[in-house]
């Protein structure tokens, strides 16, 4: 059977066998890192193209259709002009942080892959507070944010920079809040144990209820979080002319636009681990021939599956909702999404001590 | 000197390095940039000795929180891409004397502190451990400390409500 | 009552998103609701609206006859001077002398296809066509002349 667990202890045996333990590590350290940018990359042509494809047919076009089936090419060759560009810098920005701004965003998004869970016994660094860790470094990328906005030089600039910064602050309550209502069933914040937890049943299925508001908060708050649309305020290409990255062009343009889309993967990636089950296949009580059959679809395709849902869930709301207004985002943040997500907790709280769940 | 002493003396040098700027750079907003890659570096260093939650929660508030307070509030004031004034000469003087004294202080605290190099018993840094010591009542349970900060973080809450609630017009 | 209405704004802007989010499921799983037309391939048989406007043509009959009184009426009507009439004089049997149309010459190159110049016609000989492929090597190409040659106008217009 696939299982890309077995890959990686024959590349660390063999490793081990022929390099010293020290040299070893640092070999799996620089394929881990080129791993991760080879997944980059991957997910930086696949997501834009899939993007544009479902945009597209949900406004009743067809989208890229010219280059390769279903233009598939279509990003590769977009890539490939996007390094041909010139790499302009303003003359009136702050030239080192201008030029930082990118990089920063691109490395925490790096940062953020460290304890996801790929497949069974696949993932880069199993820490022990898996959650916290990813909330705490995503709280950075709106440094990368306020940086280039600020350092563009530029006023549209930086009301982007700073609307983004008001969204982003204000959203990591309700989606830490929303986080913390399944860590209350699960008791650890290590993602492996997450997983584990959910061996028997999805805590989307098995919390019933209040696991249902807070994954419905969750990926509503990981949506603001991210800058996608309903919620691209911070860029507003009608209002802003793209916001924060309006000076951005060439590659480092790129690297802001390959950062959005490694965001979304991870945020959907963190939801499908905590609510709907990480790698987990689907399993159904007692029916032991349906679970065994289940058992039978690798388990980096059930975690790439769920992730890909959610991705294409965020991706609907972006082609179908308008842009909300500063006032009614923070509305609905302060005055909805806070409440909800601090009582919804509470009912948890209580579900977890009377066992009301499953 | 094993690679963790090396890793160790690179994070510091960064700290340190990204600290001086913040303190020298003549443009606020670079200065609250290097601030903020030395807290980043701080929790850098927390991570190294595996206290992962510590370090977690420095990058939360320290690096989330304050230091996003502080550039926004930073764009809300006018002229903050311009370069500030020189600093007077005599007032470097003084500054510099002050640092080279709080550095010879805390070099002698330090040296006539004996370390004794604990290697029998691990610090178990869970975060259930600090949860449940945070709320135990027993000899160094933080339960008291825990409520007061509470009280007062609900103190300050309300406080902002009472200033930005809206008086009805009469 | 603040309670409900609370309650009533939530499930409404529910129900209100999720209506929307019908919608667009709806065209992403029926693909053939698809408007977008893929031009070179369906070349053969492509179906332009009867509105389209792609360039201006003078209609002829069987007989080689038109309906242009060479009044200048499009000339002047036309936004950017695009059409030019150029009149010659024809003997009548009775032997007056009568105006009418020699060239109706159409810049193509300066139209922006406005159909200000079928609006003004008053005998509706002018008309715009849907053809829209209007490339050339040569701009010389552009300059059309819409009447054809030996074609005069048909019996009783003039009346």
């Amino acid at each position: 059977m696939f299982s890309l667990e077995g890959i990686t202890n024959f590349i660390h045996e063999w490793l081990n066998s022929h390099l010293s333990a020290i040299f070893a590590l640092l070999a799996e350290f620089v394929l881990v890192g080129v791993a991760a940018i080879g997944l980059f990359a991957f997910l930086g042509l696949v997501l834009v193209w899939m993007e544009r494809k479902v945009a597209a047919v949900m406004q009743l076009r067809l989208g890229p259709n010219r280059l390769g089936p279903k233009g598939i090419f279509q990003t590769s060759a977009d890539t490939l002009k996007l390094i041909m560009k010139e790499a302009l810098t303003p003359d009136n920005a702050d030239k080192l942080l201008f030029n930082l701004a990118p990089f920063v965003v691109i490395i925490v998004a790096m940062l953020i892959l460290a304890p996801i869970s790929f497949a069974k016994n696949f993932q880069i660094w199993d820490i022990n507070i898996g959650v916290l860790y990813v909330t705490a470094i995503s709280s950075l990328s709106v440094i990368g944010v306020l940086m280039a906005g600020w350092s563009s030089g530029n006023k549209y600039s930086l009301l982007g920079a700073m609307r983004s910064g008001a969204q982003i602050v204000s959203y990591e309550l309700s989606a830490g809040l929303s986080i913390l209502t399944i860590i209350v069933l699960t008791g650890s914040l290590k993602i492996s144990d997450i997983v584990a937890s959910q061996e028997n049943g999805w805590w989307i299925f098995k919390g019933h209820i209040p696991a249902i508001i807070a994954f419905v908060i969750f990926i509503i708050a990981s949506t603001a979080e991210t800058n996608r649309a309903p919620f691209d305020l911070a860029e507003a290409e009608s209002e802003l002319t793209a916001g924060f990255h309006t000076e951005y062009g060439g590659m480092k343009f790129a690297l802001f636009f390959l950062a959005e889309y490694i965001n979304i993967f991870i945020v959907c990636a963190i939801g499908a681990t905590l609510f709907l089950g990480g790698w987990m296949p689907f399993h159904i009580g007692h029916w032991v021939a349906f679970n065994h059959i289940m058992d039978y679809i690798p388990s980096s395709f059930w975690f790439f599956g769920k992730t890909g849902f959610l991705i294409f869930l965020i991706m609907w709301f972006r082609w179908t909702f308008p842009r909300l207004r500063i006032d009614q985002l923070l509305n609905l943040e302060w005055k909805y999404l806070l409440p909800i997500s601090m009582f919804n907790l509470l009912l948890m709280s209580v579900m977890a001590i009377m066992g009301w769940y499953f | 000197m094993s690679a963790s002493a090396i890793i160790f003396y690179c994070i510091s040098t960064f700290i340190l390095l990204t600290g001086i700027l913040s303190v020298t750079t003549r443009k606020i907003f670079r200065s609250s940039i290097w601030l903020l890659f030395s807290l980043v570096g701080i929790a850098g260093l927390y991570f190294w000795m595996d206290m992962n939650f510590i370090a977690a929660v420095q990058i939360i508030v320290y690096v989330g929180g304050i230091v996003v307070l502080i550039i926004f509030s930073i764009f809300l004031t006018q002229k903050a891409g311009e370069q500030m004034p020189k600093a007077i000469t005599g007032r470097k003087v003084f500054s510099i004397l002050s640092v080279l004294a709080g550095l010879a202080f805390i070099y002698r605290v330090i040296s006539l502190n004996e370390f004794h190099p604990n290697t029998t018993t691990v610090v178990n840094a869970n975060v259930s451990e600090i949860g449940t010591q945070m709320l135990s009542t027993t000899e160094h349970g933080f339960v008291l400390p825990f409520e007061a900060i509470s009280m007062l973080l609900l103190a300050a809450m309300i406080g902002c409500i009472v200033i930005a609630i809206k008086s009805k017009p009469e | 009552m603040f309670l409900k209405e609370y309650f009533l704004d939530i499930y409404k802007a529910t129900k209100s998103l999720l209506t929307g989010m019908k919608l667009t499921g709806y065209y992403f799983t029926h693909h053939k609701e698809i408007l977008t037309e893929e031009y070179p391939e369906n070349r053969k048989n492509l179906q332009l609206a009867e509105r389209f406007r792609g360039e201006v043509i003078m209609p002829h009959d069987a007989n080689n006859e038109h309906t242009c009184t060479g009044c200048s009426s499009c000339e002047i009507a036309c936004p950017n001077g695009s059409i030019k009439i150029i009149s010659k004089f024809d003997i009548t049997p009775e032997g007056k002398k009568k105006k009418a149309i020699d060239q109706h010459i159409y810049h193509l190159e300066l139209c922006t296809m406005c159909g200000l110049c079928v609006e003004a016609c008053p005998t509706d000989a002018i008309k715009m066509a849907n053809t829209f492929e209007h490339s050339v090597f040569n701009r010389n190409h552009l300059i059309k002349r819409l009447n054809k040659p030996g074609s005069k106008i048909r019996e009783g217009i003039e009346e």
